[in-house]
């Protein structure tokens, strides 16, 4: 069922082989979001334009998916640089807002978001178990309208911000990309 | 998929898109019953400052029914498996049963084995997280260990990093036998009515068989982490068995032809708080046994035993409050399907003096033993020849008009209800969700926590852990904000007077 029109990639996590202990040198794009939360799904879109933009660039790999918790652990695992993109609700900005964090400092920014709330927790447990966690994770959280009432269209403030979160987003991986890896 | 038929399935998705845009713009939202998608406790204090009423709101999902009106029903397994990030593959199942249900087909066998089977996986999977992760912090590192170390890290410490390890590995390839049949974890494409969509290559059989056998040793060894690290600990005991946080009241859960608990199907039965039962229906029958009472200015609906009428938040042999979940589950049954989840049963009740078990907290070793019977059952069903059958679905012949269907998800009775025009098309879509049948009990436990622990009007420090402990243990559903890493929940606690001003509030990022 085809909810959201435009390219999705699969999510077929593959067969039965263990993780990574070490990290490939590339960059992982990582959309998180639902598509039928309204403006949770600001995460999904982003990644699935950015697929679109950055297929020219094999260091790159775009991914989106609904899970959230522990199970970030299997997509982020592996991978030397990650870019993370979300949704937050803080109040304190109007919508469109791209809050940008480093993963070391993602306490700071206390609003409610399903998702990346626990990716500090995430990391550090990837990094005591010895798996491949990345070594430079960015986190951009968009401030968004309304994350809760079920709809497959984001709310107008958000759809028209998105070209300039685009922008910035595409702007910032390719600077990470560029950047020479561990 | 048939063109024609297609084609009808894409024209009423569009339809009910535009329809519930065009609505939207009409909608006026009630700030009333406006919620964040976290946890919000609401005390309600009388003259004296001193509690009357508290209850755990739980979050609703603004707009569902409106959502569903006109789509087809096919669609509800992934639509209602998108609404949860937490339970998606109960809410999935609870939707294709509904299927069946609503088409009046039985499932072919080996479809029916290939569900049970991703279904167990799943329960397996999502109590091992609860233990290790979301509840588990709060025994295995203990209640009185600041919070910095109340997670999941915290638990790693206590357990081992070896140990750390097998828990992390077990969830990710029990995850993985879930995509296998459903292509994504969170949005599966795995039920349909009559069946399912992929069948079990016998060439895939073996990597499978080994998984449950793993899932059986994972199982018995985290029984073994609760055994040694809390119940090897008096003062544990002393906080499972308290006053604080016992409650007596009935209990509901999915059982099957020899009242042994079953999470996939079968009727539902409810004992009394002596444990003599109650009732035994079927999906069918719910809305004649589960009814809801609105309670005044909090807009909360509480669930309770229809044919005995709302009594109140009260307990006793009487009260027509029940809970579900594992604890439920083990009291409203005879005993578990499989060998080593049943010798665990028994150790349970006999370490706690007999059944039913009314301690809330007792929840958590329930869980572990349910874990066991989840994982044993994917052993009988991998092993069952019939698993690997390609015969996997029954097409449906009738025309749809009404259909329920339920499941035990892992906090507890799931229930879906659907009704549709003759071309399958959604005319109403009501869910009860597991944490709704156990909202009355959690306003009791929240209540009694507060009620300790404010007088006057004057707040005793440590009532946000209090309250938390309170109903943590029932792992309720509280939408998608609640089941990230820290080992917190983002809870919010309001305090009002007896006019309903708010004079007070408590956070906990």
């Amino acid at each position: 069922m085809a909810m959201l029109a435009g390219p999705a990639k699969s999510e077929f996590v593959s067969d039965l082989t263990p993780p990574p202990t070490a990290p490939v040198q590339k960059l992982l794009v990582l959309g998180l979001g639902n598509d039928v939360l309204t403006d949770d799904a600001i995460g999904l879109h982003v990644a699935r334009r950015l697929q679109v933009e950055l297929a020219d660039q094999p260091a790159i790999e775009v991914r989106e998916t609904a899970e959230m918790g522990l199970a970030l652990l299997d997509y982020i695992c592996g991978y030397g640089a990650a870019v993370i993109v979300d949704s937050v609700q803080t109040g304190q900005a109007p919508a469109g807002f791209v809050h940008e964090l480093d993963a070391a400092a993602l306490k700071q920014l206390s609003g409610r978001t399903p998702h990346f709330v626990g990716l500090g927790e995430t990391l550090a447990l990837g990094r005591q178990l010895g798996l491949a966690m990345p070594e430079q994770v960015k986190v951009f959280a968009v401030e968004v309208s309304d994350p809760f009432t079920l709809g497959t269209q984001m709310t107008p403030a958000l759809q028209a911000a998105l070209p300039g979160i685009m922008e910035r987003i595409a702007a910032a991986v390719r600077a990470v990309a560029a950047k020479p890896m561990p | 998929m048939n063109p024609a038929a297609q084609q009808v399935w894409n024209e009423a998705s569009a339809r009910a898109n535009a329809a519930y845009q065009a609505g939207r713009r009409r909608f006026t939202v009630d700030p009333i019953t406006r919620l964040e998608g976290h946890g919000k406790i609401e005390v309600f204090l009388d003259d004296k400052g001193d509690v009357e009423r508290a209850y755990l709101q739980v979050p609703e999902l603004r707009g569902f029914e409106v959502f569903c009106l006109g789509r087809p029903a096919e669609d509800m397994p992934q639509i209602t498996s998108r609404i949860c990030g937490v339970c998606p593959t109960a809410h999935h199942m609870a939707a294709t049963k509904t299927l069946d249900d609503l088409y009046k087909v039985e499932p072919a066998a080996a479809g029916r084995k290939i569900r049970e089977l991703v279904y167990n996986t799943f329960m397996l999977e999502d109590h091992a997280l609860h233990v290790f992760v979301l509840g588990g912090p709060d025994f295995i590192v203990g209640p009185e260990a600041p919070p910095a170390q109340r997670n999941i890290l915290g638990v790693i410490q206590k357990v081992g990093l070896e140990a750390g390890k097998k828990v992390i590995s077990t969830r990710r390839r029990l995850r993985e036998l879930i995509a296998y049949f459903g292509g994504k974890v969170v949005h599966p494409v795995l039920g349909l009515p009559g069946g399912v969509s992929k069948p079990l290559k016998p060439e895939d059989l073996p990597g499978f068989k080994q998984l449950a056998q793993d899932g059986v040793e994972f199982a018995l060894w985290t029984l073994e982490v609760i055994r040694q690290i809390v119940l090897g600990n008096p003062d544990y005991v002393k906080l499972i068995t308290s006053e604080a946080y016992t409650h007596k009241t009935c209990y509901m859960g999915m059982v099957d032809e020899q009242n042994k608990v079953n999470f996939y199907d079968g009727k539902l039965r409810v004992v009394d708080c002596n444990g003599k039962e109650v009732c035994k229906f079927t999906a069918q029958q719910y809305l004649d046994y589960v009814a809801e009472h609105v309670e005044p200015w909090s807009y909360m609906k509480f669930t309770f035993l229809k044919p005995r009428g709302w009594k109140g938040f009260v307990e006793g042999p009487d009260t027509s409050i029940y809970s579900v979940a594992p604890l439920a589950r083990l009291n409203a049954a005879d005993g578990m399907a499989t060998p080593k989840a049943q010798a665990a049963y028994q150790e349970f009740y006999q370490t706690l003096g007999g059944k039913p078990v009314h301690h809330t907290l007792a929840n958590h070793w329930a869980r572990v033993i349910e874990m066991i019977y989840a994982a044993e059952r994917m052993q009988e069903l991998i092993n069952d020849p019939e698993i690997t059958s390609p015969e996997v679905r029954r097409l449906p012949t009738s025309v749809p008009k009404v259909g329920m269907g339920v499941v035990e998800a892992p906090r507890g009775t799931l229930f879906h209800h659907y009704q549709t025009d003759e071309r399958g098309l959604i005319k109403m879509a009501n869910l009860v969700v597991a944490t709704a049948n156990n909202a009355a009990r959690i306003a009791m436990s929240v209540e009694r926590a507060a009620k300790g622990l404010i007088k006057g009007g004057h707040v005793t420090e440590g009532l946000l852990n209090k309250i938390e402990m309170a109903f943590r243990a029932y792992d309720p559903c509280l939408g998608c904000a609640t089941h990230s890493l820290p080992g917190h929940l983002p809870l919010r606690v309001n305090i009002y007077d007896r006019q309903r001003n708010l004079v007070r509030q408590l956070a906990q990022d």
